[in-house]
């Protein structure tokens, strides 16, 4: 199971019966076999509750589930795509950024102020990921897209790890973040670096960050 | 994930190769790394040199020529991705006239074509040129006479020029990836947003599906994908926003999927517009025996205006009596480039 790449812009998954995928709508490449797309209503796993969080939460991307038995590819916008495997792990990743995900993964909305408080909705606004974010956990496959290619920059205690709060694309495992300012005089007469604002990653994980510093 | 392996640096004085595994006309090994899990059954397709007429059975991985399989995996993603840069890590590679390569990628997103002659290609993709080459719009003079033979898509022609002369010339089309294919005695249909430029040897048409064009005969073509391009063989059905082309394949037709508007709750679904649609109701499908090309992504490029197919009875599209007046209205819905009308869902479902 899993997601196979393809190539950097493109994965393929297989579809079995029994088990389902939740991908973005529209973004199917590609399919053999008997497959079914079906629009999901509540946008995901959870029923009608955790679709309102979802609605109101800003997090309800529209998903379709993808259910049979074949072989589908996946890319969307030409957008780099980066498979994340999680092995009873938890994933932080913004909807929109989700390409595909196993049905056998548990899905639903974090607020972000859950993590740091204020800070955590401050951190929010300036990484582009609003006040909430989605949150995958269990055993199986992700795949997130991210403008320009995506790597990986492990996370040990001891030892964090800034990021470009823009480059930012998701994370994973123990990982507590706070925002990191370096604001100073040179920043209030416009004459700032530009790196102003930073991610601070701190704990046991990972953080995947893309080449660019674009939005989807 | 073993890296392919790669020629010795420095071997050769003039050995400026421009990218890992690129240029190099290889010692070819015997398998190119690691495939990237596809498992194709039959001939597996190579990136590089389209093997046309379909692959004989017997020796599914031989590439007719080097190809550029490697780089694909290369320079997207995954772990074994290095950044491009020259031996040792020295900076861009400089070219001169000599060292470009000839009718191959200078880079994924660069093609250099040598021209001794003439080649068509699409306005606007040439970046540079070195040596004496004239650019002509086609319609021009002694290029008709060309055309005459070659270019059997009249309506296309205000989109194409025709460089004539000696030298070397870069195509390139907004960081695209450039594949070349040659085609020997075969036939290829591509977007025609994505052909770039192609030998003169090949004849040019319109196919039926809008949108498209059809490369006949031999020669080679350079076609532009957003992100790698990936074979597929039928039988598959496609996003038609994925679809660069397909060659061989006899069959290409529509399909739609629409199981979830039936019942009660699809009828509910139909009526209040309450849960959208999957946006995948509608594929291509190919059966048959040949080779779909799919781009990774659905961001299209602007599509070529393909002519307006005329009013006739049998011709798709054009069944319907074009007014003078109303020509763009008839000639293909804004919402689905390439598509016609025939992708409009709206018509089908009789909205």
């Amino acid at each position: 199971m899993g997601f196979t790449k393809i190539n950097g812009k493109m994965i393929e998954a297989q579809v079995v019966p029994g088990q389902r995928l939740f991908s973005q709508r529209g973004a199917m490449l590609a399919y053999s076999g008997d497959v079914r797309f079906t629009p999901n209503i509540t946008g995901g796993q959870g029923g009608v509750m955790s679709m309102i969080g979802r609605r109101v939460a800003n997090e309800d991307t529209p998903l379709m589930s993808v259910e049979g038995q074949g072989r589908v590819m996946f890319g969307h916008g030409g957008h780099h795509v980066h498979v994340i495997d999680l092995f009873g792990d938890t994933l932080y990743v913004e909807a929109d950024r989700l390409l595909a995900f196993e049905g056998t993964l548990r899905q639903s909305t974090m607020f972000m102020g859950a993590q740091g408080g204020v800070m955590g909705m401050v951190r929010g606004q300036v990484t582009g990921q609003g006040l909430f974010t989605t949150k995958l956990e269990g055993n199986g496959s992700v795949a997130v897209m991210a403008h320009g290619g995506v790597f990986e920059l492990p996370i040990v205690p001891g030892q964090s790890v800034h990021v470009d709060p823009q480059a930012y694309v998701a994370h994973r495992g123990d990982v507590r973040n706070k925002l990191s300012t370096a604001l100073g005089w040179r920043d209030m007469i416009g004459r700032g670096s530009g790196e102003a604002f930073q991610l601070e990653l701190s704990g046991q994980g990972a953080v995947y960050v893309q080449a660019s510093e674009e939005k989807l | 994930m073993s890296y392919p392996p790669q020629p010795p640096y420095g071997s050769s004085p003039h050995d400026q190769p421009t990218q890992p595994g690129f240029v190099m006309p290889p010692p070819p090994p015997p398998n190119h790394g690691p495939q990237q899990g596809y498992p194709a059954p039959g001939g597996h397709p190579q990136q590089g040199g389209y093997p046309t007429p379909p692959p004989p059975p017997g020796q599914p991985n031989q590439p007719p020529q080097p190809p550029q399989q490697p780089y694909a995996q290369e320079q997207f993603g995954g772990p074994i991705a290095p950044l491009p840069t020259t031996q040792g890590g020295a900076g861009p590679v400089v070219h001169d006239v000599y060292s470009l390569p000839v009718n191959d990628n200078v880079n994924p997103y660069a093609f250099s074509v040598e021209l001794n002659g003439s080649y068509f290609l699409q306005k606007g993709k040439m970046i540079a040129y070195y040596g004496d080459i004239t650019f002509k719009g086609v319609g021009a003079g002694m290029v008709d006479r060309m055309l005459g033979q070659h270019f059997n898509s009249p309506m296309h022609a205000s989109d194409w020029v025709v460089a004539e002369g000696r030298g070397k010339l870069l195509l390139a089309d907004r960081a695209f990836d450039l594949n070349s294919y040659d085609l020997e005695d075969g036939n290829l249909t591509v977007r025609s947003g994505n052909l770039l430029a192609f030998d003169p040897t090949l004849r040019l048409k319109q196919s039926i599906i809008p949108g498209f064009l059809t490369l006949l005969g031999t020669g080679r073509f350079v076609a532009a994908s957003n992100g790698p391009v990936h074979f597929v063989e039928p039988p598959i059905r496609v996003d038609p926003q994925a679809l660069v082309g397909w060659a061989d394949c006899p069959a290409p037709c529509h399909h739609y999927d629409h199981d979830y508007m039936h019942g009660l709750i699809g009828g509910i679904r139909r009526l209040t517009g309450i849960g959208g649609a999957s946006g995948e109701e509608h594929q291509f499908e190919f059966i048959g025996a040949g080779q779909v090309l799919l781009q990774s992504s659905e961001k299209l490029m602007a599509d070529r205006a393909v002519g307006h197919v005329g009013a006739e009875a049998g011709v798709p599209v054009g069944g319907v009596p074009s007014q003078p007046g109303t020509a763009g209205h008839g000639g293909g819905n804004p919402n689905m480039p390439g598509l016609g009308n025939l992708g409009d869902l709206g018509r089908r479902f009789g909205l």
